[in-house]
């Protein structure tokens, strides 16, 4: 009877008994990302999800990772498949206008230059010691882009998937504070001043919004096939969006599936934060290149659309090159104030769009392009 | 000599924020317009009189049409 | 493969790629731009 009573009563303590001292660290960690995510509005979408996956893993005994455990469930059906990214993609494709970006092509150039950051964070970690996959992981950071890192990350590196995709969406927040000193420190007075006028952009036919999801799926898929599914779902839910002919299925894509499919990723992603895996040098370093990542892609951009204003004879304004990133749209309101700021006369926001909507087209190009490369070079 | 301020962008005004008869100075804040879901500013060009306003609050406009005429 | 040879090559047909695939996509919608261009109407407005 005792003994019954003793064996019941060291059930209800053991989880206590088994804490790990990473284990109160990691539920801590959690924690601020909820504070992020509730309180300081940090993607929210995002980090509450991965903030209470966090914490539900790092509770000993509960085993929610383990074989059978809830977590093990939605991650094995969603992450290891790929299918989760992939499906808000769908979602993403179906929620953007890419107008901007089809009135002034040019962008294009932008939102690739906005990119670079991935490639050059790729050969930073390569010199620190990450292995060739590892490294990708860390680069695709670069891509400023939440899918993106992980549909890369959970292939390639999936012991690098919390840190990866923590880096990546927190960093997305932080566009508004470290663009800024970077398009500042890079253009001169004279730059900044350099007013875009709007006059000259035309609206977009139906027709050409309703080829352009196809020929962007098409060639790009024929240029690089490792990223089609990156960039073939983005794509259809683009397609959707402009043929206005399914409404329904668009609406649930941008509502519905994106929203389900949101908690169930970012469930997936916490669970991956256990402590172990989680608290070692490797993390910060990956959240400290992760940062690199981004401030570079922000050098390239401007620096790309330094060498456009001179190409155009002084027409262009390099600040819209800092909008070249996939935070989309939220870069491109970061320009237009930043623009304003030197010139009152200057509404660079249309323009910004464009190169901010070449920024999401680029970083799923690069990606793409990235995945066929390491195929080709048979890395992958 | 009247000076034309023009609408820099398609969008909503959302605000108009001086009345027909009103001194503005350079830089002065004279409407907000809503574009591409952000709200931006529209400064006076040059300080002046506000003798026209051409468009009310809650209009669509595009890109070079006359908002205000300022003497 | 060795990290030098790795890095370089991804940096250089990486970055490469990148930009040549996303001119290439602005010279096509160009293109298609001009020829469906917008007419007045077509949205409604």
């Amino acid at each position: 009877m005792v003994e019954a009573i003793s064996n019941g009563l060291s059930g209800l303590a053991a989880g206590t008994l088994h804490l790990h001292w990473t284990n109160p660290v990691m539920i801590a960690i959690g924690c601020g990302l909820l504070y992020l995510g509730i309180k300081k509005d940090f993607e929210p979408l995002l980090l509450v999800p991965i903030g209470f996956g966090c914490i539900l893993v790092n509770i000993p005994l509960a085993d929610v990772m383990g074989e059978g455990g809830f977590l093990r469930t939605i991650y094995d059906a969603g992450v290891i498949t790929e299918l989760f990214p992939l499906l808000i993609f769908i979602g993403i494709g179906a929620m953007t206008d890419f107008s901007p970006l089809l009135q002034n092509p040019v962008t294009f150039l932008l939102g690739a230059a906005g990119q670079f950051g991935i490639f050059l964070t790729l050969g930073l970690a390569l010199l620190l010691g990450f292995t060739q996959l590892d490294a990708v992981a860390v680069g695709i950071i670069g891509a400023c882009d939440g899918p993106t890192a992980i549909y890369v990350s959970s292939q390639y590196a999936p012991h690098l998937l919390g840190a990866v995709s923590v880096a990546a969406y927190s960093y997305m927040s932080l566009v508004p504070v470290f663009q800024p000193p970077i398009m500042r420190f890079l253009t001169t007075q004279k730059e900044k001043n350099i007013i875009m006028s709007n006059k000259g952009i035309k609206p977009v036919s139906k027709t050409a919004k309703i080829l352009f999801p196809l020929v962007m799926t098409i060639c790009g898929g024929l240029i690089a096939p490792m990223g089609l599914p990156l960039i073939g779902t983005i794509m259809l839910g683009n397609l959707m969006r402009e043929s206005g002919a399914v409404s329904r299925l668009t609406k649930a894509s941008e509502n519905e599936i994106a929203n389900v499919v949101t908690l169930f990723l970012g469930l997936s992603v916490g669970a991956t934060m256990a402590g172990d895996a989680f608290l070692n040098p490797k993390t910060l370093l990956i959240l400290a290149l992760g940062f690199i990542a981004i401030c570079l892609d922000t050098v390239c951009g401007v620096l790309f659309g330094k060498l456009m204003c001179f190409l155009s004879g002084g027409k262009v304004n390099p600040l819209i090159g800092a909008a070249g990133i996939s935070a989309f749209p939220m870069s491109a309101r970061v320009v237009q104030r930043e623009g304003q700021k030197y010139n009152k006369r200057n509404y660079l926001l249309m323009h910004a769009m464009g190169a901010n909507a070449g920024g999401q087209i680029g970083s799923v190009m690069a990606a793409a392009v990235m995945l066929s490369v390491l195929k080709g070079m048979g890395i992958i | 000599m009247s000076v034309t301020v023009e609408a820099p962008m398609p969008g909503k005004i959302l605000a108009i924020k001086v009345r027909a008869g009103d001194t503005v100075k350079e830089d002065d804040e004279l409407a907000v317009l809503e574009a591409m879901k952000m709200e931006n500013l529209i400064y006076a060009p040059a300080g002046g009189t506000v003798k026209e306003i051409k468009v009310e609050a809650g209009q669509n406009v595009v890109t070079g049409q006359v908002i205000f005429i300022i003497e | 493969m060795d990290n030098l040879t790795f890095g370089i090559t991804i940096l250089v047909v990486g970055m490469g790629g990148t930009i040549i695939t996303l001119w290439v996509m602005s010279l096509i919608m160009r293109l298609l731009t001009r020829i469906f261009p917008y007419k007045e109407g077509e949205d409604g407005n």
